[in-house]
């Protein structure tokens, strides 16, 4: 219990740290790491994540369609408030975690551990400022960007492989999408993957920072606790969200009104 | 007169048993070697130069500065002038040659970097190094003494006034151990108010 205590509360410090020192982006060598971190994060996952977005929206139509035998207007909806509202974020959050938030914890636990950390400090430069605060923004970026991806992908990719693989028409669906979307679904996702990619930098980078020990044996260690913590970190935000939005948690969906 | 003044490192151990062994005591200009006679030496010499914080086990001076008498605001400053280079070069493992060179000076003085190539190119081959090859390559694609040489560019591009030096020669081959041998020479050259002090690996002759 002390121990969770101690991650939560070193976990919170950074993220205070990195809401002070985000000036430090300024600075040349902090904005390479912050455009690595983008890169990284955003633009080299996005062909892993195409596909997987436009199978889940044609899967999520021919369910509709298919198997509930509704109309195309209900198999948009549906498509509108899954994927725009919670599984685009989810999607994109999950495939940072895999990727980025066990990348960000090997490397920063293997820095510690070889005494890189500890150069940084001989340079004077704090190893928080330099490698925690642009992987954080750069995360958080980057998940907000790969939503977006995801829920163009998904609704758009979704719309036009159901129209060729199932008797959808393509004409009706869009119509319908575009008469239902609100911006507000898109501030809605957005404030959501930000918060998704803040909280997975923060974490990972906290493992990272602080591995179990000073041998190899720790740095698989502290990318196992990174992702574990990540991803429940995302379903307690997802829940917070849900609750907040729907009015009551985990099952809002169903009760908002559709 | 303080006696603290023209004290480049001053490290004398409060417990008078140590004080014959470890006690460093070295003025202000010119090139010196220190023995370490042991790792936990090092370490203590190390941290009480580099952290600049009052200690209880020794009094410390720093380029004719008590530490105990040092306010906290000044200690930035006063840091800001001693440089430090690992015998490993301390180089960070994911940047290349020539971002780890402006990586300091990047952080510390951004507008100095636009004229800084020159600058390194001369030093490194002043050293023998192909510096086109050098800055491109990650530090895990560099020989020791190429790290070390790194390591040492980016040191004099912050004009420290004292360096401490670990164990410069150690793990070199001859050719090698020639031009770092010359690594406080060429930083005096450019320096001559600053002080060079290296640490120099007592081999252990116990077993």
């Amino acid at each position: 219990m002390i121990g969770v205590y101690r991650e939560l509360e070193g976990s919170m410090r950074l993220a205070g740290h990195v809401l002070r020192r985000c000036w430090v982006l300024r600075l040349p060598p902090v904005a390479e790491e912050l455009t690595r971190q983008i890169y990284f994060t955003g633009a080299s996952a996005t062909t892993t994540i195409a596909i997987r977005a436009a199978l889940i929206g044609t899967l999520i139509i021919a369910y509709v369609i298919e198997v509930l035998n509704a109309d195309a207007a209900l198999a948009v909806k549906m498509l509108l408030w899954v994927v725009l509202r919670e599984i685009g974020p989810l999607i994109a959050a999950v495939l940072v975690i895999q990727r980025s938030g066990t990348a960000v914890a090997t490397e920063l636990a293997l820095m510690k551990i070889s005494g890189e950390l500890a150069s940084l400090r001989h340079m004077r430069i704090d190893p928080q400022d330099y490698l925690v605060v642009p992987r954080v923004v750069g995360i958080a970026l980057a998940n907000t960007a790969l939503t977006v991806y995801v829920q163009f992908i998904a609704v758009g990719g979704g719309m036009v492989l159901s129209a060729l693989v199932i008797d959808a028409s393509l004409g009706e669906m869009a119509g319908t999408f575009f008469l239902l979307a609100s911006p507000l679904d898109l501030v809605y996702s957005v404030v959501k993957s930000l918060l998704f990619g803040a909280a997975i930098g923060v974490i990972a980078c906290y493992y990272g920072l602080n591995p179990p020990g000073n041998s190899i044996n720790a740095v698989p260690k502290a990318a196992i606790s990174a992702v574990t913590q990540a991803t429940l970190a995302v379903m307690l935000l997802n829940v917070v969200f849900a609750y907040l939005v729907y009015g009551s948690a985990l099952f809002g969906l169903f009760t908002a009104d559709l | 007169m303080s006696a603290a003044e023209g004290v480049a490192l001053g490290y004398e151990p409060v417990a008078e048993d140590q004080r014959r062994e470890a006690r460093v005591w070295i003025a202000t200009g010119g090139s010196h070697m220190v023995p370490a006679v042991s790792a936990a030496f090092k370490s203590a010499l190390l941290s009480a130069a580099l952290d600049l914080r009052p200690r209880r086990d020794a009094r410390v001076v720093v380029l004719g500065t008590e530490i105990d008498a040092l306010p906290a605001k000044a200690r930035a400053g006063l840091r800001a002038q001693v440089a430090f280079l690992p015998a490993n070069g301390g180089l960070i493992s994911n940047l290349n040659g020539w971002e780890n060179i402006a990586l300091p000076l990047g952080y510390h003085a951004p507008k100095r970097l636009p004229g800084l190539a020159p600058e390194v190119y001369a030093v490194l081959e002043q050293f023998g190094a192909n510096a086109r090859s050098l800055l491109a390559r990650l530090p895990e694609e560099m020989t020791l003494y190429e790290r070390k040489l790194a390591g040492y560019v980016r040191m004099r591009l912050g004009r420290p006034k004292l360096v401490l030096a670990d164990d410069l020669a150690g793990g070199l081959g001859a050719d090698e151990r020639r031009h770092a041998a010359d690594f406080a020479a060429a930083y005096l050259a450019d320096c001559p108010e600053g002080t060079f002090i290296q640490l120099q690996d007592v081999p252990d002759e116990s077993g």
